[in-house]
Order: structure tokens, then C-alpha cells, then sequence
């Protein structure tokens, strides 16, 4: 009982496409609370990996488990309210909608009030504070009332992390959180990632092509390398592990 | 004996399914190419066909003998393609950067305007053309009689066929045209031309059309409107096939040819359902038809286009309830000051309102664009008609009952429907529209076929209050039609509401917030079929009398146009609409024959000029002006947090 319990597990997936293995049994575990990277050069499977541990698609083999329960093959809705939330790589928002109402809709489908079809959606105070709550952690609590397509690139990334966290996610998976973003927007999302997941016992588990941002704030990482594990550990393991260093990272982490 | 009967039958049936086949392969060839390429469902492609028709029928008055029909046959697609450019470089291209609805309505407006020139310059009767000596007579094949013109098709058609499998997979030319249907964004990152691209497949798509009615003409007649009928089939095919899929329009064409000759033998009275049945059947098992696959969102850069899309913005003020209160206000009084005519008048336009604002619960809201919606205004009307005539049902309970059964209709058609999106939901919706009009218009026994229903009792509502006058029926109507928007406005602006436009704005985010999207669109389809099939009962205790003519596809056209004439993302904006839409039928009716004419003009205007509809516009410059005076903004609009 005593040690942190496994959140999220991934068991022999595989996936193929056409003929071509996108994932060939990828397995690891995530802890309670833990931030853990998935790196690996571009085409290693990493988005893939991020549609099957969502639902997009099912794995041709292998399991998804989360908080004990079999999640492959769900329909994402279905995973979304088990407590998993979803950023992704291309910025996904609700961009004719002002920068409230992305995060309140987000709140009326978490509280189930989506299916409310008499209530006034302005007459929900809970759902409003909540949301400014939301959007003042992001930092877009005085931006509530434009419209998000006229957002900044930062700040419509930083919106989708709003909307991913009112739905109260336990895991949240973050896909590039940083794509886009200058140097200095990169550290404050960084820093806000960090500060929510210390707060709120939040799990993360994101990509990242960063590698300062990766070694900066994960604590353990997993390298994939065409569709396969090739490390699975601590910041300090995979600097030493000859493999990923010939491999991938290379110069990257030798100073 | 017996059995040289039977060659001889069947000779003549597969002769003629080919030669069907052969005319819907040479339409929906083009039209799948351009949707391939362009990414636009071309409703004004019957109308290109008809063109080809119109233009040999010219021709073949000057032309004469065998040497002039075969200039001719040649020319007049090529003078199809010469309107099509036109049509491409002048006004669709404007529009490439909008949503792919503005594309079709374009189009649609197009039809409009091409089949009213084409009346005014060859008149409204029925041409036969006529073909030289040469190929006009008949031939026996098997015992059977075959006109040779027959044969020249089935030679024509596949040569034709070749031609094109030729220019597509034999040229450089031919290879970025399936490069670029296949990924378009890929071939727009490689630098093709895509304007130039656009221009000659939008071209050759309508030479194929112009072609297809050139050969069909003199086998067929032409007539002012024979495009909408063709369209309706080629878009039948090219559903069945797969859009975009030239093997798909093929195989559709030879499905719909031997349905269509078969059907005619063995079942003559539901030969129209059986191809409308044949295509929900075909997408029901495989949604994105037999070759299609499902599309993915086809983005071109704008800077490609050289062009910036025109936003047109959803977020908007609610008025206050007071201001709201004003035109419900006026309306009661109306009887007051006016005869009969103006309340009748005004009695339609709270039907066309209901439907208009029920329908854009859906495109406006929740992002479907339904071409269907008919259907429902039919079953409504239908249910009032055959309760009050055969079961001497009183009138209040059925007009109740109209929503409870459009609703049933809607959730069965619903169901197989929100599994697809844009295009896809667009057409399936409009096959079971027309599936639900043939059967309206062949039974008979039971809807009175295309007599319809006449003589409609309307009985007192209980408490003995009368409806039947034209003033009771006008108050009754804004009461019904009052408290039914009323509703769809609550819908509208409730949390459900809300979740609906997020679905509109990004589907797959929506359902990363733990939404069953499928559920949700559903839902919205079954309220707007609802509230379309009340709006339908109450036409039909307002004329008295229905016809099927109601349930047809271009009757569910209607909301569509007034909508974006009112405004797409505003709730007032079909209403304003339906005025807009009734008045013109009424006026315009009585005073040109041109019509449609009329309204595919203004249509198109506000397509290409003001794609925010009227109310959109108005919105726009009312915030400007109002944001500087704020107790006006205060008193008059409120924000809505979720318009």
C-alpha cells in the first residue's frame, strides 16, 4: 500500500498502419503525482502513442490501464471523464468563442450540465467563478472576454491547457505543450505545469522536443526510438545510457 | 421459343441500363473530379448539363446532316467549359477560404439563376432535338429493338471513359490532379499552381457535364430545370461511389442504371424510393460510400489563395427582454389595421420563421448543414392531414402529435445521419428527404399521392375557441410559433446550447472535454425535426389542403436561404429571413415569372458581399455604434455569455 500507486500503465501496445509499425510493444508505468517526458526524434511514435493512450484509436494489441481500469478501445469521451485531459500538438481550441466560454463549456461537460437544455448558461455562477479561476491560474483571466482566435499563438496554448484543466483531470497528457512558443513563454508554461502538478497531486505526462525543458522538469523519461522503448528512467539515467545517447540525444545532453 | 422472348427482353433492359449508366457516368464523373480537386460538392452541375443540352439544341438548328451534329456534340461542351471558367474565376474563387457551406450555397444560387436565363432565352417548353437520318433509326440485336443512337452512346461513353482514365493517369498533368485529390495540402506544399489547377479541373469537370447532356439531349428532351433532377441522381451515384472517387462514379453509375431500369419493370410505382433506399443502405454499411474514405479537413494556406478569410463572427449581444417584447407586440395588433391578405401573409411567415430558426438550431449552432429538413415539415403536416381526414382526430392533439412523429422520423434518420459530417451529411440527409417524398408522392393509398390531401377539417380547440377564420389563424399560429422560438432560444443559450457551438467550432476538442458528440448532434437534429414537423402541421390547418410538393428536396433549400439571407450566427437572423424569403414569393410570383432568378441573384450577393446575413451585419455596426454610448449598449443589448 504504502508506495505511490500506478496511474497509468502501458502494456505490449502495438500499433500498425498500413503495413507500417507505429508502435511495437511499448510498455511503461506512470506513478501518482509523477511528470514523465516522452522523447525520441520525430516519426519514433510519440503522437501515435498519444492517440492510442486517448482512444483515438485502439491498439492492435497490448492495454492501456488507468487508475486500474482497462481504457483501450474507450471512446475518448469516455476516457476524458474517467479523469484524463488532452492538449494537443496543433492548437486545439473553440476559436470563435470568447476565451470564457472555452473553459465554461469545458466546465459544463465536467459538472454534466452539457445536457441542460433549459438553464440559462449565463445564469451558472459556480461554473463562472470556477472558470475565471481557471483562467487566472493560465494567466488569461484579463483576456476572458476576446475572442480566441485573435489569441496570441502562447496564449491560445495556454487557453487549451485552461480547457484541458477544467475538466479536473488527474492525468493530464500534453502533446508539444511548448510547439511554437518563444523561449520565455516556454518557461512560464514550464513553470505554471509544474506549479499545477505540485498543487494538485496532478499527474503529467507530456512530449517535448525541448530538451531543456524535458530535463528541466521531468522526473522520469521514456525514449522511443521507431515505435520501440529504448529507455525507460530517471533524468540522470537516460543521460548515461549509451544508447539513447547514440541513438537520439547525442551532443544534445554530453555538457 | 419462350426462350428468345426472354433474350430479346433482356437485350433491350441491359442496352438501355447501360445507356443510363453511361449518361450518369458522364455527369457524376465530372462532379466527383471537381470535389475530388476543389473540395466543393457542385450543385450547379445539372445546370452545366442542361447547358450542354440547351447548346446543342442551338446548334443543331444551323448545323444540319451528320457532319454538322457531330460539330456540334463537340461544341457545345466546350462552351459549357467556357461558362465554367467564367463561373470558377469570376465568383468561386472569392470564396475558397470560406466554409465549405458558402461553396454549395454559391453553387445552389448559380442553379437558381442558370435555370431561369435558360428559360428566358429558350423558353419554358420541352426541345427535342433532332439527330440525323444516319443514327436515328433502329436496329435488332438478339430479336430485341435497339435505336442506334443507343449503340453510338454505348460507344461514345466508354471512349470518353478512356480519354479521361488516359489525361489522369498517362499525364503530368493528369498525376497532380490525383496528387492533389488525394492531399491537398501536400500538393499546395509542393508548390502547384492551384488557382490554374482549380480553373481547368473546374473546366474539364463541365465539359464532362456538357458533354453528358450534348448526348443525352437528343435521347432525352430538355427543358428549363431538367438539372435539378439530374443533379439529384449524379450526387446519388457519386455518394454510393465515394466522393471524390472516379472507379466509385462508375460502379454508382451501373448500381443506379440497372436499378433504375430494373426498378421501372418490377416495381413501377417505388421505382424513385428504390435508388434513394439503395444509397441509405450503401452508406448505412459503409458511411463514407463503397470507395470513399473518411475526408480529412483539407486546409490550403491562404497565402496560397493570395486571399484573407472574411471571419464572420458568432459572438454576439442578446437584447434585452423589453426590446425582445416590441415585435411580438406589434404583430398582435396587426389584425387591427390590415385585411385578411396581409394576415395570411404574415401567417406563413411564422411558419417559414419556425422552420427557418429550427433548421439553423442545426448549421448556425451546431455546425450541420441539413438538406432534409422537408421531411419533417412534411411529416408534420402529413400527421395533422391524415389524423383530421381519416381518423377525425380533433385539431389541437393532431398538431401535438405532428412534433411527437417528425421527432420519431428525425431520431430514426438522425441516427444513421450524425455518423457523418459536411458534405457527407448533407447528401445523406437530402437522400432521405427525397426518399420520404417519393413515398408521399407514389402511396396512394395512404398520402393521396401527388393528389395530396385536400379538404383538411380545422375543428375548435377545446373550449370551443374557432381557428378556422383567417384572423384566428393568425393569432393561433404567432402563439404556437411565439412559444416554439421562444424555446429554441432558451435551447440556444443553455449549457446544452453551448456545448453545441463548441462542437460546431472543433468536433474532436469537444470530445476531448468528455462530450459524446454523436449523442449531442443527435439530439440537436431530433428538436430542429421536431419543431420543423409543428411547424408543418401548422401549415397544414392554415391552407387546408397539402401536396407533396412540400416534402421535395428543393423545399428544404428554403431555410437554407433564408438563413444566410438573415444571418447564420445570429438567432434573429432567419427570421428576419423567412420575411425576407415570403414576401419575395409572394410579390415576385405576381409580378415576373423569374423568380428564382431573382432570388439566386441575391443569394449569390450575399454570399460573396455579406456572408454574416443581414442581422449579422446590422449586429456589427450596431456594437460600433452603441459601444460608444454605453446606457444604450447597457439598456439595449446585454453580452450574452453564450450566443
Amino acid at each position: 500500500m504504502g508506495a505511490p500507486m500506478d496511474v497509468l500503465e502501458i502494456r505490449g501496445v502495438v500499433k500498425s498502419f498500413g503495413g507500417v509499425r507505429a508502435l511495437q510493444d511499448v510498455t511503461f508505468s506512470v506513478r501518482q503525482g509523477e511528470i514523465r517526458a516522452i522523447i525520441g526524434p520525430n516519426g519514433a511514435g510519440k503522437s501515435t502513442l498519444f492517440n492510442v493512450m486517448t482512444g483515438l484509436f485502439p491498439p492492435d494489441s497490448g492495454e492501456v490501464i488507468f487508475d486500474g481500469e482497462r481504457v483501450s478501445g474507450v471512446p475518448p469521451y469516455r476516457i476524458i471523464r474517467k479523469g484524463v485531459g488532452r492538449s494537443f500538438q496543433i492548437t486545439n481550441i473553440f476559436p470563435r468563442m470568447t476565451v470564457f466560454e472555452n473553459v465554461q463549456v469545458a466546465l459544463f461537460a465536467h459538472h454534466r450540465s452539457s445536457r441542460n437544455p433549459v438553464g440559462l448558461a449565463r445564469r451558472y455562477p459556480a461554473v463562472a467563478s470556477e472558470a475565471l479561476g481557471i483562467l487566472g491560474q493560465v494567466g488569461l483571466a484579463e483576456k476572458y472576454e476576446q475572442s480566441a482566435s485573435i489569441l496570441s499563438h502562447g496564449d491560445q496554448k495556454r487557453l487549451e491547457i485552461a480547457i484541458s484543466l477544467a475538466s479536473r483531470p488527474r492525468l493530464l497528457m500534453l502533446d508539444e505543450p511548448t510547439a511554437g512558443m518563444s523561449r520565455f513563454e516556454s518557461r512560464e508554461t514550464v513553470e505554471l505545469l509544474r506549479t499545477i502538478s505540485r498543487e494538485q497531486g496532478l499527474t503529467l505526462v507530456f512530449t517535448e522536443h525541448d530538451m531543456d525543458i524535458v530535463f528541466g522538469i521531468s522526473e522520469k523519461i521514456v525514449v522511443l526510438q521507431q515505435g520501440m522503448v529504448i529507455a525507460d528512467g530517471t533524468p540522470a539515467e537516460i543521460r548515461a545510457n549509451p544508447q539513447v545517447r547514440k541513438a537520439y540525444l547525442g551532443e544534445e545532453i554530453s555538457a | 421459343m419462350m426462350a428468345t422472348i426472354d433474350v430479346s427482353f433482356l437485350t433491350v433492359q441491359v442496352l438501355s441500363a447501360l445507356r443510363q449508366a453511361a449518361f450518369l457516368f458522364l455527369i457524376s464523373s465530372g462532379l466527383t473530379l471537381i470535389f475530388g480537386v476543389l473540395n466543393i460538392l457542385n450543385f450547379a452541375h445539372g445546370a452545366l448539363y442542361m447547358l450542354g443540352a440547351y447548346f446543342i439544341y442551338a446548334l443543331t438548328l444551323h448545323l444540319t446532316g451528320p457532319a454538322g451534329f457531330v460539330v456540334a456534340l463537340l461544341a457545345a461542351p466546350l462552351g459549357v467549359a467556357l461558362i465554367a471558367a467564367v463561373i470558377e474565376t469570376g465568383l468561386l474563387r472569392r470564396i475558397y477560404v470560406q466554409e465549405e457551406i458558402y461553396q454549395l450555397l454559391l453553387t445552389y444560387a448559380l442553379v437558381l439563376i442558370i435555370d431561369d436565363l435558360a428559360k428566358i432565352v429558350f423558353g419554358p417548353e420541352y426541345k427535342s432535338i433532332p439527330k440525323p437520318d444516319a443514327i436515328s433509326g433502329a436496329v435488332t440485336i438478339f430479336g430485341g429493338t435497339v435505336p442506334v443512337y443507343t449503340l453510338l452512346v454505348l460507344v461514345l461513353a466508354p471512349a470518353i471513359a478512356l480519354v479521361l482514365w488516359y489525361l489522369l493517369y498517362r499525364t503530368r498533368t493528369g498525376k497532380i490532379v490525383r496528387a492533389t485529390s488525394s492531399d491537398r495540402e501536400m500538393a499546395d506544399a509542393l508548390g502547384i499552381n492551384m488557382s490554374a489547377l482549380f480553373t481547368l479541373v473546374f473546366a474539364f469537370g463541365a465539359i464532362l457535364a456538357g458533354f453528358g447532356g450534348a448526348l443525352a439531349g437528343p435521347a432525352r428532351t430538355v427543358f428549363p430545370g431538367v438539372g435539378t433532377e439530374v443533379i439529384i441522381e449524379s450526387f446519388v451515384v457519386v455518394v454510393i461511389g465515394g466522393l471524390g472517387n472516379l472507379w466509385g462514379a462508375l460502379i454508382g453509375s451501373l448500381l443506379i442504371g440497372t436499378l433504375e431500369t430494373v426498378g421501372i419493370i418490377v416495381f413501377p410505382e417505388f421505382e424513385m424510393s428504390l435508388i434513394y433506399l439503395l444509397m441509405v443502405a450503401i452508406l448505412v454499411v459503409r458511411p463514407w460510400g463503397l470507395f470513399g474514405r473518411p475526408l480529412k479537413i483539407k486546409a490550403l494556406s491562404e497565402k496560397n489563395l493570395g486571399m484573407e478569410a472574411q471571419e464572420i463572427s458568432p459572438v454576439h449581444f442578446s437584447v434585452n427582454p423589453l426590446v425582445r417584447v416590441i415585435p411580438v407586440l406589434l404583430l398582435l395588433a396587426v389584425p387591427l389595421v390590415t385585411g385578411r391578405f396581409y394576415q395570411y401573409l404574415l401567417t406563413q411567415i411564422f411558419i417559414a420563421s419556425l422552420v427557418a430558426v429550427a433548421f439553423n438550431l442545426l448549421l448556425g449552432t451546431t455546425g450541420l448543414l441539413s438538406f432534409g429538413q422537408a421531411a419533417f415539415y412534411g411529416v408534420g403536416a402529413y400527421t395533422v392531414g391524415l389524423l383530421a381526414t381519416k381518423a377525425g382526430v380533433s385539431t389541437l392533439p393532431a398538431l401535438l402529435l405532428a412534433p411527437v412523429f417528425a421527432a420519431a422520423v428525425a431520431a430514426l434518420i438522425g441516427f444513421f445521419c450524425v455518423r457523418l459530417s459536411g458534405v457527407h451529411f448533407a447528401m445523406l440527409t437530402l437522400a432521405f428527404g427525397q426518399l420520404v417524398f417519393t413515398i408521399a408522392f407514389k402511396w396512394y393509398g395512404f398520402t393521396g399521392g401527388d393528389n395530396g390531401i385536400q379538404g383538411i377539417p380545422v375543428r375548435p380547440l377545446p373550449g370551443g375557441v374557432e381557428i378556422g377564420s383567417t384572423q384566428a389563424m393568425y393569432y393561433f399560429a404567432l402563439a404556437v410559433v411565439g412559444v416554439s422560438v421562444e424555446i429554441l432560444r432558451r435551447i440556444r443559450s443553455s449549457p446544452f446550447g453551448s456545448t453545441l457551438k463548441a462542437i460546431r467550432e472543433n468536433t474532436q476538442r469537444a470530445a476531448y472535454l468528455g462530450v459524446n458528440v454523436k449523442l449531442y448532434q443527435w439530439a440537436a437534429f431530433v428538436i430542429a425535426g421536431a419543431f420543423t414537423g409543428l411547424a408543418g402541421g401548422l401549415y397544414a390547418l392554415m391552407e387546408k389542403s397539402i401536396t407533396p410538393d412540400i416534402i421535395h428536396w428543393t423545399k428544404s433549400g428554403e431555410p437554407v436561404f433564408m438563413t444566410i439571407i438573415g444571418g447564420i450566427y445570429t438567432f434573429a437572423g432567419p427570421m428576419v429571413g423567412a420575411v425576407v424569403f415570403t414576401v419575395l414569393n409572394s410579390y415576385l410570383v405576381a409580378w415576373t415569372e423569374k423568380w428564382a432568378l431573382v432570388l439566386g441573384i441575391i443569394l449569390l450577393v450575399m454570399v460573396l458581399l455579406l456572408p454574416g446575413g443581414v442581422v449579422g451585419f446590422v449586429n456589427e455596426k450596431a456594437r460600433a455604434a452603441f459601444g460608444k454610448r454605453g446606457w444604450v449598449r447597457r439598456w439595449t443589448f446585454s453580452k450574452s455569455a453564450a450566443s
